[in-house]
């Protein structure tokens, strides 16, 4: 009698251990009132199935409740919702539950961040946790990786990714799939060898590691100078997608060290500025595509890259694609990672266009000097780690664009352990000089179908809706619903607050919900 | 990698103690082509001012630490951005041209205050500027503007205002614009000529030369036309005489520039 007792209990366990098993995320589109992984889905499409809130009632929306941060810095969480409980990130490295009813907080988690943490690059934001099974996971700006009980917040496990000495960081949301965590990390400012790598998340055992820079004697390795890759960048800081049926792995890598300095580094520098496909269970690269050979700009391809299936030129295809920070919308094979096309989708001067190959034809005038070379688009680039959307309702690719020109400067690099070694910057053309739009791209070709014009270049994502909407912010603060066909404002509030952040959206009770962090709060909107 | 633009520069940890004495020409010149990227357009290629203050005479910093605090650190209130991409190395020469400028480049100045203070009593522009907590204030404060601009922009602000609106307060936002006309034709009908105060991608905020503040949807609006390149600022140019420029000039670049003159 006992024994059947404790096997009831270890059964009721087991099955409420289970809250999001793989094949719940797996299957994110046929559960719409929750969110699961970063971008909604492993296609990364960033798309709402949820209807409720649609064209002709969007502008009855109202606040529903409102979470405020606990620290100051800049908020860029996603979060995710699962059986009743959202799971955001606060800045630097702060994972808190909250109820998804009423936007209380569960449980918050902090880890200890030591005072002298490197962080160069970026400012010390965090942009969500990755949910599997009964754990969450949280990477953080000391470059550690932490297991988090989803019920309680108590830590499961911690480890360290790699070494913050040396500029290691992590700001990435990680990415779970079946029996895998992968996670990238930042840096390349200060010249670290990237890498992308996958962990056990019952125990936090790394199982494999696949470096964004080749060592000696790899291939790739011809594509450095001297012993230039060794600090080579190719950091691996926004959250790739995932088709379960190549059970291929799609990441974007960020820029070769120094950044604007490119004295020490001839060739094409790979695999930066470039999208891995990775096979899942050994991490090894099937293919590859480099955006910007031998970047001299700071252009990161960490943009998350979209999966889709379409027609293109009459053939069914099996497509990724990416708003490029270099100007350029790509359209790829996912399976072989052919080029198929690439249109700028902002105002570029920097190539005289691009080959039947992909690779553009780079001008040499357009790299940074000492006094200094105006180039369109400015370091931060046409588009930037927040996400774009894509609509399968629709075919459009919506991309928040930035339309603005910088000015780059060539300087000094000098490689010493957790410094910088950039070897250079830029200044952004702002104010009247600049602005920006949210653009909707057809997904095939990049070709423009229509644009909402904003003041000012964003740097916040872009969600769309099975109910014909496109919500996006702005950096003055403006949170708005745009018609997903023809671009039409259709609602907007002012929050108060630069949007630094993705929308997402998700039901409870039965109600649908859209959320968005702005300034250092997260507000969650439905319909009264 | 990321969000440069918004930082202003990277964040860069321990800044070490440094010397700087870029004693050679080699350094000094290295300096120069620094400053010429990075300075020139507020100070001037030979650094004697311009939207930005003349750095022949240095008002803030008494030496070189100084100079490099404000050089990494920026005058957030006074628009000078902070630059933190120098390595040791670079801020030493940067420090060395700047100790290098010398002369009377930005523009002499050659009037007589006293006369210019007048001049600007009777010309009526204290009806727009503030000078020490009196006048009107539709237009920019002038209460330090010596201290921050240097004579050759005061005198252009004079004869040609809409070749240089000021730029890079806070609001309406970094490097923005700001006193820029607007003309707004509201969906009655209604015209209202004035100056942007705030503007975000749906909405904008305008006063008129009354000093009535509006605040409009732009969707509300049948028409919205941003005059770039003009200012609600007359043009004095023929107005005054080259002297009675100079005169003005004079008394302007006295404001806020040192004890005592500031008013």
């Amino acid at each position: 009698m006992k024994q059947v007792l404790w096997f009831a209990l270890a059964f009721s366990y087991a099955t409420a251990d289970a809250q999001v098993p793989y094949e719940r995320i797996a299957g994110a589109d046929s559960e719409p009132s929750t969110w699961v992984t970063y971008s909604g889905n492993y296609q990364a499409q960033r798309f709402s199935l949820l209807s409720q809130i649609n064209r002709q009632n969007v502008s009855q929306l109202k606040p529903t409740w409102v979470y405020q941060m606990r620290n100051p810095g800049i908020v860029e969480t996603s979060p995710i919702v699962a059986e009743g409980v959202m799971y955001i990130t606060e800045p630097p490295s702060t994972a808190t539950a909250l109820d998804v009813r009423t936007g209380r907080p569960l449980w918050t988690y902090t880890p200890s961040i030591p005072s002298d943490v490197i962080i160069i690059g970026s400012p010390p934001v965090n942009r969500g946790v990755a949910i599997l099974d009964n754990t969450v996971f949280l990477g953080t700006v000391n470059c550690h990786l932490i297991a988090l009980d989803a019920k309680t917040g108590i830590v499961r496990w911690d480890i360290v990714v790699d070494d913050n000495k040396k500029g290691y960081y992590i700001t990435a949301a990680p990415l779970a799939i079946n029996g895998k965590l992968i996670i990238g990390v930042s840096g390349a400012e200060t010249g670290i060898r990237g890498f992308i790598d996958a962990y056990d998340p019952k125990t936090g055992k790394r199982l494999w590691r696949t470096w964004t820079v080749p060592g000696k004697g790899e291939p790739g390795a011809e594509s450095w100078g001297g012993d230039s890759a060794v600090h080579g960048g190719g950091s691996t800081w926004v959250t790739g997608s995932y088709d379960p049926e190549l059970n291929l792995i799609y990441w974007g890598t960020g820029n070769p060290a120094p950044d604007w300095n490119d004295d020490t580094r001839p060739g094409d520098n790979l695999y930066t500025c470039s999208l891995v496909a990775l096979d899942a269970n050994t991490g090894k690269i099937k293919w590859h595509f480099q955006f910007t050979p031998h970047d001299v700009h700071d252009w990161d391809a960490t943009e998350v890259p979209i999966l889709f299936n379409a027609q293109v030129n009459g053939r069914a295809r099996k497509i990724v694609s990416m708003a490029n920070r270099n100007g350029f919308f790509y359209v790829l094979d996912r399976q072989t990672g052919e080029f198929l096309s690439a249109t700028p989708y902002i105002k570029q001067n920097w190539t005289d266009g691009i080959d039947a190959k992909g690779r553009p034809f780079a001008r040499r005038d357009a790299d940074p000097k000492v006094a200094g070379t105006l180039v369109y688009p400015a370091i931060a680039g046409g588009a930037n780690w927040y996400s774009p959307s894509y609509s399968p309702t629709t075919g459009l690719f919506y991309q928040a664009a930035r339309e603005m020109g910088g000015v780059y400067f060539k300087g000094d690099a000098e490689y010493k352990d957790g410094t910088a070694y950039t070897g250079g910057g830029g200044e952004g053309k702002n104010g009247d000089d600049a602005y920006g739009a949210i653009r909707a791209l057809e997904g095939t070709t990049g070709k423009l179908r229509w644009e909402f014009r904003l003041v000012t270049p964003p740097m916040a994502g872009v969600l769309s809706t099975a109910g014909g909407l496109v919500f996006a912010g702005a950096e003055e603060g403006n949170f708005f619903a745009l018609d997903a066909g023809n671009g039409k404002p259709l609602w907007e509030l002012q929050l108060g607050a630069a949007i630094r952040a993705s929308a997402m959206s998700f039901a409870m009770d039965g109600k649908q919900q859209v959320a968005i962090a702005a300034g250092s709060s997260l507000f969650v909107f439905g319909l009264p | 990698m990321l969000l440069r633009q918004w930082v202003a520069a990277l964040i860069l940890i321990a800044v070490g103690a440094f010397t700087v004495s870029a004693q050679n020409a080699g350094e000094v010149e290295k300096g120069r082509q620094l400053f010429l990227g990075m300075c020139s357009r507020c100070h001037g290629a030979e650094g004697g001012g311009g939207e930005g203050p003349s750095l022949t005479r240095l008002t803030r910093a008494h030496n070189d630490e100084e100079l490099s605090a404000i050089i990494r650190n920026g005058i957030p209130d006074r628009g000078m951005p902070r630059i933190r991409r120098f390595s040791d190395a670079e801020l030493g020469q940067m420090v060395g041209f700047v100790h290098s400028l010398g002369g009377a480049a930005g523009g002499a100045i050659t009037g007589k205050p006293e006369n210019g203070r007048a001049l600007y009593q009777r010309l009526g522009c204290q009806s727009c500027h503030i000078v020490a907590g009196e006048g009107g204030d539709f237009g920019p404060e002038l209460t330090t503007i010596g201290a921050r601009r240097a004579p050759d922009y005061l005198r252009q602000s004079i004869t040609d205002p809409g070749a240089a609106l000021p730029r890079g307060a806070p609001v309406p936002g970094r490097g923005f614009n700001e006193f820029l006309p607007v003309k707004v034709v509201t969906g009655d009908g209604r015209e209202v000529n004035g100056v942007r105060v705030n503007e975000d991608s749906f909405t904008i905020q305008v006063k008129d030369a009354g000093n009535k503040l509006y605040s409009f949807r732009k969707a509300d609006v049948k028409q919205l036309d941003k005059l770039f390149g003009k200012s609600m600022m007359p043009d004095y140019k023929a107005r005054v005489s080259a002297a009675e420029l100079e005169d003005v000039v004079a008394y302007l670049s006295g404001l806020g520039s040192g004890p005592g003159d500031s008013k």
